[in-house]
């Protein structure tokens, strides 16, 4: 193959680089999907995570992988990483791309003091459970029909701090924690596509 | 690559993991429901007051004007707008999103006309493909994906009918040459029962606890699915059929004939089994039927025509939904035949729990061999049981169900039991204290009380699909872990009256405690098996997982014997005191206990043998072992352990302590010499202890097997339980084997050198285990 991962340069999006670069992710994102993500999907991610996406870029500048993440307190306590959508052009797998990418979007919610990340992917995506397994994500649920088609899932955890299990959300105004207990519920929706290369 | 997945907007949760179902009315004869039910924390918006008239305002060129002051990628977004609704919005004029957008040349609605006369073959072809979409919305997919994609379905529902007379495919006046033909007439029959059907499916699912979406779709998108017309005009309707069908006058072939007249049975009768008003006394009756009907439709299948212009996607943008037009759901019909077979044998299966004896030990069994199904029951099959299981005539059973329960294992003829402490009134003044006996059965009732509620949560637990079963289960535990707390207390006052009245040696040590202690680790060690079940673990975690497993065996094997020991303890004392029919009675009791005790002893050896083979292979490097850049042993032990570590007496060991079980030599990749030097000698503690375990479990796993299901308590599932038990017995001896293969292959290893053999784990979910919980691994040439 022509392609040489080395050639490739890794970058942190922008808010700026929208207009450049949201119609390539997008493009290369629901490549895969039978139903396109809106554009506000994107930007929901993007616009408040921007820092925590990254593009492999060729040399002529073309978006060739992409990871797409947040990171926020969860319901249970933890400061919680999500990596919510992993692509790599075609032509390109099986060179590592997707583990540098996800590499780095582990290294920057670690520096932006994560407790633990999670995602999820399809049960039968092993070149996916493989890509996260080597790095240390271990599979903590399986999601019965998770996916539109039928399909069922592993929740794929990573802890990068001691105590995590035991975190507890802050008690606020005189809740108690398990009053927080519907924000889960109204915040959750159905997984991402999980792109990975195949190994 | 899989779907994107993501739900508009009526989406549920799939995954709020508590043991919140989506349906708000949870168990029958639960007093706290509210608590069950978790409430929003989020600031929700205001709703639009009612009453003020509407006021429009065209905003268009404000809208733009403010857009323009917007860089691209900048978001307007308030707190309300979270990923969820991101989820839930859609592009206009992109035809993937919005459905109304039509391709040039498109029209909105399809030409097909469901007046036009039926060739007997097409009537037979539209049927089976009904019934397939029929299984596919059984199988989970929505409506509106399957059985509402039919021209002639839709007709019948929409515009909503005022009657079932109206229910045509027509409505209004209709010119009588347009009037439909028998074959139509006998199709709107077929349709109305099979929507009949659909209502009532609905309303069975719905009673009970289930998940929106990831087990069943209940939306009807604004379609009433003839709801309050009573099942006696539907057979009406679906008789009057059969007639016209089997007049001879009706110029059609007789294979043809007799087919159709099947498929009219067929409907019959499966209306009739779903129908929810079934009196519980004859519901097994129903069943039976069906099945013969079910292999006519299948024997004739080939005789039909497919009509495709009657379905169609475009129906779907007329539904009260926010969700662009799906793809028809593809099922083969012989796929759809299965599903139907299954489902009808499961129901036949769940009404089997009526003829149970009043023991919720049996109820457990049941309900666990049913989630264990295979193929695994649809969700109608699990509410159709759990709907049996929260009949009011099981759940008010002349006795206690959780004090049966408690009785089995720790109060054998016991004072405290007695059923004259019931009969004793309090003091006239209440200054006064109460009797101790009186007091035993305030306790009692108090605790009996106190237990409801986990209790169910533990029974509904076991009615889900299997995955959530494992994560439910763990939120159970959590709830049976405090309730043990609650019963530490209630033992020690027990304990106290019966020093005052000098009965103490009569009762057991801590007997509450004891027993929700033996529920809660039984679960616990179901979660873990679950977890092998489910391919949860990776291989190189097996050898650490059951090492817990045998652990939490060992602790139930140890509460068991206290059990054991009390109920011996008591035969004596009756026997002393020439009592020889409580005697008697009590040593009748221990077959259960002892079965109990020697099906943990089972587990926790097995494990415990399965542990040192693990940890054998860690340290061959015959299990893949990723490198794991960003994690340490101890955070995915932390992991691991998460639903377990707050439990109380704690039951998850230190980490230090973990470690020296899993890693007893040092490091993987760097062990102690001694290692090799002890693998070498077959008869070194490394192998004898795991020679010791193997035996263990399989004289326990025997004597199991000698009491029998009955005397264990699951003589509702004698067979399953036979098949369990022998699997158990046939995992010992395959690990046998790869004992002796493994010890062969390292008799003259060396450090450094490579064993040549290969581990080779069998698959989850393929047959290729004899116990899918329990993963023998095998010993292959390298």
């Amino acid at each position: 193959m022509a392609h040489d991962g080395d050639a490739l340069q890794y970058v942190q999006y922008h808010g700026a680089k929208e207009e450049t670069y949201l119609p390539a992710i997008r493009q290369l994102i629901s490549k895969d999907l039978s139903e396109p993500y809106s554009i506000y999907v994107y930007r929901y991610f993007l616009y408040q995570w921007g820092d925590l996406c990254y593009m492999a870029l060729d040399s002529a500048n073309e978006l060739i992988g992409v990871v797409v993440c947040k990171l926020e307190p969860h319901r249970s306590g933890p400061c919680r990483g999500y990596i919510a959508m992993l692509a790599v052009r075609e032509s390109h797998r099986g060179q590592g791309i997707a583990t540098k990418l996800v590499c780095m979007a582990i290294d920057a919610m670690a520096a932006r003091d994560a407790d633990e990340i999670v995602l999820e992917t399809e049960v039968t995506n092993q070149a996916s459970l493989k890509l996260y397994e080597r790095l240390g994500f271990l599979r903590s649920k399986r999601l019965h029909r998770y996916y539109l088609n039928g399909n069922a899932a592993f929740r794929l955890v990573l802890y990068m701090k001691e105590g995590t299990a035991l975190k507890r959300p802050p008690v606020v105004d005189g809740q108690d924690g398990q009053m927080m207990g519907g924000l889960q519920k109204m915040e959750e929706y159905k997984g991402f596509a999980q792109d990975a290369e195949v190994t | 690559m899989a779907d994107p997945a993501l739900l508009y907007h009526d989406a549920t949760a799939s995954d709020a993991d508590t043991l919140t179902a989506s349906n708000g009315t949870g168990p029958a004869f639960a007093s706290a429901e509210s608590s069950r039910f978790a409430q929003t924390s989020l600031p929700l918006r205001q709703a639009p007051r009612r009453g003020a008239p509407p006021h429009i305002r065209d905003v268009t060129e404000k809208f733009t004007a403010a857009c323009q002051a917007l860089d691209v990628g900048q978001l307007v977004k308030d707190e309300y707008f979270t990923l969820f609704e991101s989820i839930g919005a859609i592009e206009i004029m992109d035809p993937k999103m919005d459905s109304g957008f039509l391709q040039p040349g498109e029209t909105l609605e399809d030409d097909f006309d469901p007046l036009a006369p039926l060739l007997p073959e097409e009537l037979i072809g539209i049927m089976d493909q009904l019934l397939s979409y029929e299984m596919a919305w059984h199988t989970g997919y929505p409506l509106s994906q399957t059985l509402f994609t039919s021209v002639y379905i839709d007709r019948l529902l929409w515009p909503e009918p005022e009657s079932i007379p109206q229910a045509q495919f027509y409505r209004d006046d209709i010119l009588d040459d347009k009037r439909p033909g028998t074959l139509l007439d006998v199709l709107r029959a077929y349709c109305l029962a099979l929507i009949k059907g659909c209502d009532y499916v609905i309303a069975k699912i719905m009673a009970r606890d289930y998940f929106e979406e990831e087990d069943f779709s209940t939306h009807t998108y604004n379609r009433v699915l003839f709801v309050q017309a009573p099942i006696d005009v539907f057979l009406r309707e679906l008789d009057a059929s059969v007639e016209m069908i089997e007049d001879p006058d009706l110029q059609i072939d007789g294979g043809i004939r007799s087919a159709i007249v099947a498929r009219l049975h067929f409907r019959k009768t499966f209306l009739c089994a779903l129908d929810p008003e079934c009196p519980l006394e004859i519901l097994s009756s129903f069943w039976p039927p069906v099945v013969p009907f079910i292999d006519q439709v299948n024997d004739t299948h080939i005789l039909g025509k497919t009509v495709p212009g009657s379905f169609s996607t475009k129906i779907q943008r007329r539904l009260a939904s926010t969700v662009p037009p799906r793809p028809i759901v593809q099922v083969e019909f012989k796929d759809a035949l299965q599903t139907l077979k299954q489902l009808c044998i499961d129901c036949k299966e769940a009404t089997r729990f009526k003829d149970l004896p009043t023991d919720p030990l049996e109820y457990q069994s049941f309900l666990w061999t049913f989630a264990s199904r295979q193929p695994a029951p649809l969700t109608y099959s699990r509410s159709y049981l759990s709907n049996i299981l929260f009949d009011p005539y099981v759940l008010n059973a002349p006795v206690s169900l959780p004090l049966e329960d408690v009785q089995s294992f720790v109060f054998h003829e016991s004072p405290i039991l007695d059923p004259s402490n019931w009969a004793l009134s309090p003091p006239r003044n209440p200054l006064m204290p109460k009797s101790p006996r009186l007091q035993f059965a305030l306790l009692i009732d108090e605790f009996v009380e106190r237990v409801g509620q986990s209790y169910l949560d533990l029974w509904v637990a076991l009615g889900q699909n299997k995955c959530r079963l494992r994560r439910m289960l763990t939120h159970v535990i959590i709830a049976w872990d405090m309730l043990q707390q609650d019963a530490v207390f209630v033992d020690a006052d027990l304990i106290a009256y019966a020093l005052q009245l000098t009965i103490s040696e009569e009762v057991m040590d801590g007997p509450l405690q004891t027993w929700v202690y033996i529920k809660k680790l039984w679960m616990i060690e179901k979660v873990v098996v679950l977890g092998f079940e489910q391919d949860i673990y990776l291989p190189d975690e097996y050898a650490g997982i059951y090492y817990f497993l045998s652990l939490m065996a060992t602790k139930r094997k140890d509460a068991l014997k206290r059990c054991v020991e009390h109920t011996n303890d008591r035969t004596v004392q009756f026997l002393q005191s020439s009592r020889f029919e409580d005697a008697q009675n009590t040593s009748e009791k221990i077959s259960f206990i002892d079965s109990e005790l020697q099906q943990a002893t089972g587990i926790s050896a097995f494990a415990k043998a399965l542990h040192g083979i693990y940890t054998i292979a860690n340290y061959l490097r015959l299990l893949p072992s990723p490198n794991r850049p960003f994690s340490t042993e101890s955070l995915r032990y932390e992991l691991r352990m998460k639903p377990f570590l707050s439990l109380q007496p704690p039951e998850v060991p230190p980490f230090e302590e973990f470690q020296a079980a899993v890693q007893p030599y040092g490091t993987y990749s760097d062990p102690s010499p001694s290692l090799h030097d002890d693998l070498r000698q077959a008869d070194c503690k490394v192998w004898s202890d795991i020679d010791t375990s193997l035996k263990n479990a399989k004289d326990a796993f025997a004597k199991v097997k000698k009491y029998g299901a009955k005397e264990s308590k699951a003589g509702g599932v004698e067979q399953a339980w036979n098949k369990e038990i022998q699997g158990m017995l046939a995992s010992c001896i395959a690990l046998g084997v790869t004992v002796a293969g493994l010890k062969s292959a390292v008799k003259d290893i060396e450090p450094g050198s490579k064993v040549q053999v290969k581990i080779e784990i069998p698959p989850a979910g393929a047959s290729k285990r004899y116990v899918e919980g329990w993963i023998v691994p095998k010993i292959v040439k390298g």
